[in-house]
């Protein structure tokens, strides 16, 4: 005869039992409730906030009323748009490529045993650890046209002044080269890290198999970088296409917008322009770039090495 | 088991001292009458430290001379200055009344944020009182039928000249536009890093690219405020900059120069020509021997003029105190000499009885300014006759420094003028 006692038992089994056939902890799930939550209010809701003065015609005073899919439309008529598109492009190309290139070189050479290393490891830090703003108006004044140290040097060797800042290729050119020389220390100290697990028998192996030096590069150090490489090329894409403070703080997004990325350019239509539905059109837009460029790196990385 | 109670009790004392303190914050000061009424005024910062202390001494004797009204003031820097009120008025926290730049008032007002004082307008009007404003300063303000602020101080750009290059180079200061290329060309020695003008990319490349439209019967707007940039006498000023650069009698750093990089330049001797703000002799008291202003050049067509903008005092509608506002107001306009004789602003009055002042008239650069640049300038809204809500927009958007950007470094003229009559063609149509 079965016992009425179970029938209880028996309502909250099908809970019970899915936990336990799922093996899945509950209590994990529950201490990260308030993370989560607090992620949601801080990440989420801005989002969607940003969406939604996308679709308005606001101001900085209000959502303004219901636009559709006009910003968008109207910033894809707008010869703005593709210049600073075009730029983030080419800013955050050159900055992870080269950047990376000399990160590698210098995690490589910091890699072997000299003396003297540690001192050159926290000197080529540097770049890195001085704050943004200290950093590139020092190069605003390393490069000015009247007292600035690099036309010095270059009216002592007989070139002429070069008015970096005045010209607009000229412009891009400094801007690129500063954002690279603030991000290599962190391409080239992720490196170094990867660089000093990889297992020293993989380089006596291969030696005593009679590779030579490009090749113990090529096959073992190269491979061994793979996963921190898709990383650090993500990061440092979605660094550079959200960068605001190197451009602003060297041109403004000047001369004639020729250094203007993406973010000015949402910057400017918000704050100059009073305009927030199409500032914000352009921060969505931004994201949307980020997130094709990151897949895309992802997916390239992982098919090449 | 002490420990715990100990605790409480600390607990409670520093709950009691809490609500004390804020009880403290919150009662209304000991001894003032249930009528006293608070008013804030916000004041943009025109001027050094001295400015910002001679506001306060004036904020101090209009509460001494009014005892049932207690105003404060606050200092408002320039730096994100539009993002300050538009915070303060979304969050309802608007100051009662407060100093500005020159179309923010409309630009507020077209947003419902401020009050008109046509009530005070009409009073004075009828008791003369206008009569004492330079001419067009307070109907310049006049916005959808309403005055939306008062006047009281005129920002204008003036051309400067190195006395002492000229005599060098043995060239007369320019008049004209002709005469002024002439002598930009025989100024102009790159041998020695000196060139006939240095100008900036900055909104002063903005303000040049304005000054050199009005000077040739030119600007911005048609009478009925549509945008007119690419009219023929615009683009002939526009032209003559493009000649001026092409013939490479600018500084070539022009371009991405700030204001104040181009003011380094003018007072190294790199440029002989600057047009700027009023007040450089002030600042560099050595060299002030060397620094001439010129006559307002006059253009190809026999026109002269200039970029000013009337500064004004603004109410708020979401001040709780209209009346004693006004009061404020008025009694500010009438007292606030002392922002220039104490203060040191490097504005100009817009108060005839204080640029008659031998505060002004001892001063050759501003008597000089008061008589001669003054009555040619023009807003930007230009040919229009009132100032308007998108001019606030034009100006920070930046299309006109981008075009100045682009001329300064040579490119195409009818192009770079296309692109930014394209941009403020954007604006307007928001």
């Amino acid at each position: 005869m079965p016992l009425k006692v179970m029938q209880p038992y028996a309502a909250s089994a099908p809970k019970a039992d899915w936990f336990v056939r799922t093996r899945v902890q509950p209590l994990p799930y529950l201490l990260l409730l308030p993370s989560l939550a607090l992620i949601f209010l801080i990440e989420l809701y801005p989002f969607i906030n940003g969406v939604s003065f996308s679709v308005h015609k606001g101001s900085l005073l209000g959502t303004g009323p219901f636009v559709g899919l006009d910003n968008y439309l109207r910033l894809f008529n707008s010869a703005d748009f593709y210049n600073s598109l075009w730029f983030s492009f080419v800013f955050a190309f050159c900055n992870v490529a080269i950047s990376y290139l000399i990160g590698l070189a210098l995690a490589l050479f910091l890699n072997l045993d000299f003396p003297g290393r540690g001192i050159c490891r926290v000197a080529l830090l540097v770049p890195w650890i001085v704050p943004a703003v200290v950093s590139i108006v020092s190069w605003k004044w390393l490069i000015a046209d009247r007292g600035g140290l690099v036309n010095i040097f270059l009216n002592s060797v007989g070139i002429g002044p070069i008015y970096f800042l005045s010209d607009s290729g000229w412009a891009m050119v400094a801007v690129i080269v500063i954002k690279i020389w603030r991000s290599f220390p962190f391409m080239m100290l992720s490196l170094l890290a990867a660089l000093q697990v990889i297992d020293r028998t993989l380089y006596e192996a291969g030696k005593i198999d009679g590779a030579n030096g490009r090749q113990l590069f090529w096959y073992i150090t190269l491979p061994h970088l793979k996963n921190i490489s898709i990383i650090q090329a993500i990061l440092m894409t979605i660094w550079s296409i959200n960068d605001f403070e190197t451009p602003y703080l060297l041109t403004q997004g000047g001369p004639s917008n020729a250094t203007e990325n993406l973010i000015l350019l949402s910057y400017r239509f918000t704050f100059g322009r009073n305009d927030v539905g199409r500032g914000s059109a352009v921060a969505i837009l931004t994201l949307v770039v980020l997130m094709i460029l990151s897949t895309i790196i992802m997916r390239q990385q992982r098919k090449a090495v | 088991m002490k420990a715990p109670k100990l605790r409480f009790r600390n607990i409670r004392l520093l709950a009691v001292l809490f609500a004390s303190s804020v009880a403290a914050m919150v009662s209304p000061v000991t001894g003032q009458s249930k009528d006293h009424v608070d008013l804030q005024f916000w004041d943009m910062i025109w001027g050094g430290p001295e400015y910002i202390d001679a506001g306060k001494a004036l904020v101090a004797q209009f509460n001494q001379e009014h005892p049932d009204i207690t105003a404060s003031y606050r200092s408002i820097p320039w730096t994100n200055w539009y993002q300050t009120f538009l915070t303060a008025i979304g969050s309802g926290t608007a100051p009662d009344l407060s100093t500005g730049a020159g179309y923010q008032a409309v630009q507020l007002y077209d947003q419902n944020a401020i009050l008109p004082i046509d009530d005070l307008i009409s009073d004075w009007k009828a008791k003369g009182k206008l009569d004492d404003f330079l001419p067009n300063t307070v109907e310049i303000l006049k916005y959808d039928n309403h005055y939306v602020a008062l006047p009281w101080a005129i920002d204008i750009r003036v051309w400067y000249y190195r006395k002492d290059l000229l005599q060098q180079a043995n060239v007369q200061p320019p008049t004209n536009w002709a005469e002024f290329k002439a002598a930009a060309q025989a100024l102009t020695k790159p041998a020695s890093d000196q060139y006939g003008m240095v100008a900036a990319g900055d909104t002063l490349g903005e303000h040049l690219l304005l000054t050199l439209m009005f000077n040739n019967d030119g600007g911005l707007f048609t009478a009925d405020r549509k945008l007119d940039l690419a009219s023929d006498r615009n683009m002939e000023a526009l032209k003559y900059l493009g000649d001026l650069v092409q013939a490479k009698t600018v500084y070539p750093a022009s371009a991405g120069y700030s204001g104040e990089d181009a003011l380094s330049a003018f007072t190294q001797g790199k440029g002989a020509l600057f047009l700027t703000t009023p007040g450089l002799r002030a600042r560099f008291p050595k060299l002030a021997d060397q620094i001439g202003i010129l006559n307002p050049l006059v253009g190809p067509h026999g026109d002269q003029g200039t970029i000013y903008w009337v500064n004004n005092i603004m109410l708020y509608k979401q001040g709780k105190h209209p009346a004693e506002s006004k009061i404020f107001l008025e009694w500010w306009s009438e007292h606030e000499k002392d922002l220039w004789t104490k203060g040191h602003v490097t504005q100009l009055p817009t108060r005839k009885s204080f640029a008659s002042d031998s505060y002004f008239q001892d001063n050759p650069e501003t008597k000089f300014i008061l008589q001669n640049y003054v009555p040619i300038a023009k807003t930007t809204a230009t040919h229009a006759t009132g100032i308007f809500p998108k001019l606030n927009d034009v100006e920070g958007e930046g299309a006109l420094q981008t075009l100045s950007q682009s001329l300064l470094q040579g490119k195409d003229v009818d192009g770079s003028v296309k692109t930014a009559a394209d941009r403020l063609r954007s604006i307007m149509e928001d």
